[in-house]
């Protein structure tokens, strides 16, 4: 699976001025391929964010184009590419994003009941989470879990659909080192398992896990060479 | 296991404070909805029971019995009892100008002394002339005769299941019972001429009639009167005062404005109370919707995460927000009904009105106007969440 971004630019309005622009993220060129993981740091503010939004399908962008094995994503209808985004792709967001009232089992089923009506693959699900180590706690309420096991049970809810992109946003943010090797070296082996793993961090730990590395600088991305 | 649609349900029961909050708003816009409408139909019904169930338009009554008889508040708070004046007033009032039909009726009331089942208001009617009682009885029971000691009952009076009533030791047959106006009329007992004197004549007897002095053949208590088509019931009235000596006399209006001015003032401060209430519900549910999208970003950012679009996400709040009007929609609808029926007396007396449960088809309506009503909120909360989640890019 090729994830592939041409000249892909975002403005945002500043607040008060509709004629007055600002741009988070300059025309960018970009591809993701199967098996590889790529890593783009830069500090906050960067527009690593939103380019991974955009990347991901959740932002329309200003300019360019997004494609997907030579699916232009932006050109399907909302339901459309949520239904690609659903089949195809894996993200985890920032911060703790759980449904707060489902069990850690039933938050990893969530993607697939979205869209299906048959009974969903608790089996695999089970197994996710044993991957990620927190299978213990598949009746727990994520509320009853710590940064750490939250971010796991992202990382195993991601992977349920098993996607050929898998988009990470800040996966380590404020975890300890320990949890931030654990998340890292899972996102890792999605990589070599076939999937293209794309991961904004502003911190430095990815670095030897990545295949490549991007680094963002008010808006600009550049390549490190690596 | 979860599904999508179980999803709305997982999420009220996961969050049930905000869902018992949201629920009481719910039932408080419709108890104030059904309950509110459910009263001012019910005043008005007893109304319109009451002046139907007069059929007169001016009743005419002996002066001297003023301190018995007050035709403003007889309909909701009479006492039972009875006054007598000479028959031969009848056709004093008969030859009035204006007048079209008349018809006496005599009074007597029941003891609470052993003699008696309970202290009630008898008030019996002449067949030949009367035409205020029997069409009531007609349109209730058969062709509305009633032989010597039959009785009618108001829906009040206790029917037992060998369906008798003693009066001073006589037993009454009750052939009927008619239905609730929300007045004194549900406690009375409605018999004919011949029926009272029986029982008059026995309460004299038994030394238990204050007027003892008179002959039961000779008296009446009051005379319905109809005015003749076109004819002024005001001038009437006051004519039948000024040429009959000793009477005095009651309109119809008079009788039931004391109900119509209560019902003004029920349905003013219902009006506002619904209107109030219904606010308030509305607004809480909206404030509470909003507020929960807030509170929830995680939730939604999750959805997004794994694939869901705006249509999806809206489909989840606007279901949480159906499933949770409703049930505080129909909370609402049993518990005002439980207490209206159940508390009846009471609101007459807090009303100061007659009060009579609308019919089936009434309260159906009713019930289904505070469904709608909470479903618009559903609508208007589930709206107003959904406005957020779209703000925010997807």
């Amino acid at each position: 699976m090729i994830l592939k971004a041409t000249e892909l630019k975002k403005d945002f309005p500043r607040s008060g001025k509709s004629s007055n622009f600002f741009t988070a993220v300059q025309p960018v060129d970009l591809t993701v391929s199967s098996g590889e993981m790529t890593v783009i740091t830069g500090k906050s503010g960067s527009g690593k964010s939103t380019l991974l939004n955009m990347l991901s399908g959740m932002l329309q962008p200003t300019s360019g184009k997004v494609t997907l094995d030579e699916t232009d994503i932006y050109s399907l209808d909302e339901k459309t590419r949520a239904l690609l985004r659903n089949e195809k792709t894996g993200l985890i967001p920032q911060g703790n994003t759980a449904l707060l009232s489902l069990s850690v089992l039933e938050n990893v089923l969530l993607p697939f009941v979205l869209y299906h009506k048959e009974e969903p693959p608790a089996a695999r699900a089970k197994e996710l989470l044993d991957k990620v180590g927190i299978a213990e706690l598949m009746n727990e309420k994520p509320g009853e879990l710590s940064g750490g096991e939250f971010r796991r049970m992202a990382v195993a809810r991601a992977l349920l659909m098993n996607p050929g992109i898998l988009f990470a946003d800040e996966p380590t943010a404020g975890l300890d080192s320990e949890n931030t090797e654990a998340v890292l070296s899972l996102l890792r082996k999605a990589a070599d398992s076939g999937a293209a793993v794309l991961l904004v961090t502003h911190e430095d730990d990815a670095a030897k896990y990545a295949d490549r590395i991007l680094t963002m600088d008010g808006g600009r991305l550049f390549d490190t060479g690596r | 296991m979860i599904s999508l649609k179980n999803l709305p349900f997982k999420n009220l029961k996961g969050y049930s404070g905000r869902t018992a909050a949201l629920i009481f708003f719910s039932a408080l816009m419709s108890v104030a909805i059904f309950g509110g409408s459910l009263i001012i139909a019910g005043v008005r019904q007893g109304l319109n029971t009451v002046e139907a169930r007069l059929g007169a338009d001016i009743m005419v009554t002996p002066e001297s019995a003023k301190n018995d008889f007050d035709a403003q508040t007889v309909l909701l708070q009479a006492e039972p009892g009875y006054f007598y004046m000479e028959k031969s007033k009848v056709d004093e009032i008969a030859k009035v100008d204006g007048v079209d039909l008349i018809s006496p009726q005599v009074f007597m009331a029941s003891t609470k002394a052993g003699c008696c089942s309970a202290r009630l208001q008898m008030i019996a009617y002449d067949p030949a002339t009367d035409f205020t009682i029997q069409p009531w009885i007609a349109d209730t029971y058969t062709n509305g005769d009633m032989g010597l000691m039959d009785v009618v009952v108001g829906s009040d009076v206790t029917v037992y299941k060998d369906r008798t009533i003693s009066f001073y030791d006589n037993d009454c047959h009750i052939v009927g019972q008619f239905d609730p106006t929300g007045s004194t009329l549900d406690s009375c007992v409605y018999m004919n001429f011949d029926t009272v004197k029986k029982l008059i004549d026995s309460s004299f007897v038994k030394g238990m009639n204050l007027y003892s002095e008179y002959d039961p053949d000779d008296v009446v208590s009051a005379v319905m009167v109809r005015v003749k088509p076109g004819a002024d019931i005001e001038e009437v009235a006051a004519n039948i005062q000024k040429q009959v000596s000793g009477v005095t006399t009651a309109t119809s209006r008079n009788m039931v404005s004391g109900i119509g001015e209560s019902l003004s003032r029920v349905a003013g401060t219902v009006g506002i109370l619904i209107a109030a209430f219904g606010l308030v519900g509305i607004l809480m549910t909206v404030l509470v919707f909003v507020m929960m999208i807030n509170e929830r970003k995680g939730e939604f950012e999750a959805l997004k995460a794994v694939g869901a679009d705006r249509k999806l996400m809206s489909g989840i709040v606007a279901k949480e927000a159906v499933m949770v009007n409703l049930a505080g929609g129909i909370i609402g609808i049993a518990l005002s009904g439980m207490i209206l029926i159940m508390f009846r007396s009471l609101f007459e007396t807090l009303l100061g009105a007659g009060f009579v449960i609308p019919g089936p088809g009434v309260i159906a309506l009713m019930a289904a106007a505070a469904l709608l009503a909470v479903m618009v909120s559903a609508a208007v909360s589930s709206f107003a969440a959904v406005r957020r989640i779209g703000g925010k890019s997807l």
